[in-house]
């Protein structure tokens, strides 16, 4: 494994003040469940030589009800997630997303926030969180800020953050009264199946079944992870027809291409980004 | 590279230690303790012989950095007994429902199913199939696992 020197942060100050000081040669761990990979493979850059552990800040770990509001820390484990009834009743599309991941032992390390850093295009938290329309709180040094999920990211495995920036707290607000959630994903044993693909999506009818709200992800589709508007609108304002989940499906699979390019692996997708979006839409929206 | 002082309690004792902090747990845990019922397979978090028990959960040793363990509580298969030093039931009934052949899945198998039992007694067979889910297994198919812990399931209601 590489070499480095190792601190464990006593708390989230003693964190945020080692990381400015290391000025970028400190790296982060929480759940080590990707970064360890990273070791092992000797993929930590050259600049890097500090690892710094903050699995132990029991400040990053919580799940709040503010309100409307649901404020979860960085450090929250997927295991505590898919545990909460808090967030079961305010936004079972992220329960259900962190309940999927990995397994037992993967969940009882791995983090919130780990997995939006690393941002793999699969990542199960990031559509759910998209659909979610989450708020990122960060801090670097002294200073936070604020940034709205769907602008942090800039490719795959790349965030518009910081080396020496924590991710402190991913908020969103609760869904409506009557909003429904879902997400879903090609179930994955074999490790050999690396195109996984998953889908997040919220949906709200009024009682004609007139859709008020409609949002929708998907994650290991489009280079950036993003909501799929144009397939949105086919339905805001209106009555769903059944043909239209297999349309909207269709939507999404032209601008995966548009935005990814044709690839080897478009032919596999196209037909699944299809069918996952129809049987998705399928099972939130009431059509006629 | 900075050594570090690592102290955990293992199977109820305490070590401390100064090592490398570019080791992982499960290194420690078969070199230098000697726990060596911790197995390795594929060092990247997905079949689960390495698991232990850390603070009381199921985790991959090989994805734990030692420097993180500091101040846990590690239960090992090697940390599982019975009362009186006799073997603990999940053990028994891995004997009884021949679910051990190779038996290198089993040492983390026996511990993700002795989280499951901890938490939850009189488990649903989608339960233990969940709890084991991280645990590959290349020769027995599984059956013999599942029916193994239900069998310990009952054991450990008998003797309360
Ligand atoms: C066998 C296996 C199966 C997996 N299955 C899935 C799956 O089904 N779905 C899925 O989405 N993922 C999966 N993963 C990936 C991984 O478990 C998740 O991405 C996890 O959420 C990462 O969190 P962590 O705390 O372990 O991150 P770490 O490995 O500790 O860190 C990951 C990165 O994030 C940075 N980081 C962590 N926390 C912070 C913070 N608060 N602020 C700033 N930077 C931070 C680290 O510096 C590092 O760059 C799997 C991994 C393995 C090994
Ligand atoms: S050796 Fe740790 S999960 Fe395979
Ligand atoms: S008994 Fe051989 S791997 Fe399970």
């Amino acid at each position: 494994m590489q070499e480095f020197d190792f601190v464990k942060a006593k708390s989230l100050d003693h964190a945020c003040t080692m990381l400015a000081g290391k000025r970028g040669r400190a790296k982060v761990i929480a759940g080590g469940t990707d970064l360890m990979i990273g070791l092992r493979n000797h993929r930590l850059s050259e600049e890097v030589d500090t690892i710094m552990d903050i699995s132990g800040v029991g400040e990053l770990a919580y799940i709040r009800e503010e309100g409307e509001l649901i404020r979860i820390g960085a450090g929250t484990t997927h295991a505590e997630l898919a545990l909460s009834s808090i967030l079961w009743e305010a936004a079972p599309v992220l329960s259900m997303a962190a309940k999927s991941i990995g397994s037992p032992q993967i969940r009882n390390r791995g983090t919130i926030g780990g997995n939006i850093i690393t941002s793999a295009p699969c990542a199960d938290t990031v559509p759910a969180l998209l659909v979610l329309d989450a708020a990122l709180l960060l801090r670097r040094g002294e200073s936070v800020r604020q940034v709205q999920i769907a602008d942090f990211f800039e490719g795959p495995y790349r965030v518009k953050a910081a080396e020496d920036e924590l991710l402190l707290e991913i908020s969103f607000r609760r869904l409506r009264d009557g909003a429904k959630s879902l997400f879903d994903k090609l179930t994955r044993r074999n490790a050999l199946a690396k195109a996984r693909m998953n889908i997040a999506v919220i949906a709200l009818q009024d009682k004609n079944k007139v859709v008020k709200d409609l949002r929708i992800s998907l994650g290991s589709t489009t280079p950036i992870p993003c909501r799929f508007t144009d397939a949105e609108r086919l339905f805001l304002g209106k009555v769903p027809r059944r043909e239209d989940f297999l349309k909207a499906g269709q939507i999404i699979s032209s601008e995966m291409v548009e935005k990814s390019g044709y690839r080897w692996s478009t032919d596999y997708k196209k037909p699944v980004v299809e069918a996952l979006t129809a049987a998705a839409l399928k099972r939130v929206l009431k059509a006629e | 590279m900075k050594k570090i002082r690592v102290s955990l309690r293992v199977n109820g004792r305490i070590f401390t230690l100064e090592t490398d902090p570019n080791r992982r747990l499960i290194d420690v845990l078969r070199e230098d303790l000697n726990f060596t019922g911790v197995k390795e397979g594929c060092g990247i978090g997905e079949c689960g012989a390495c698991t232990v028990l850390m603070n009381g959960k199921p985790v991959n040793s090989c994805l734990v950095l030692i420097g993180q363990a500091e101040g846990s509580e590690v239960v090992t298969i090697e940390g599982l007994k019975g009362k009186n030093g006799e073997l603990h039931p999940l053990q028994e009934a891995f004997i009884e429902a021949g679910a051990v052949q190779c038996g290198y899945c089993i040492p983390g198998m026996i511990l993700s199913a002795e989280a499951l039992l901890q938490n939850n007694p009189h488990p649903t067979e989608d339960l233990i199939k969940e709890a084991i889910s991280g645990n590959l297994c290349r020769c027995t198919g599984y059956r013999q696992i599942i029916d193994a812990v239900k069998i310990a399931s009952k054991k450990i209601a008998r003797k309360e």
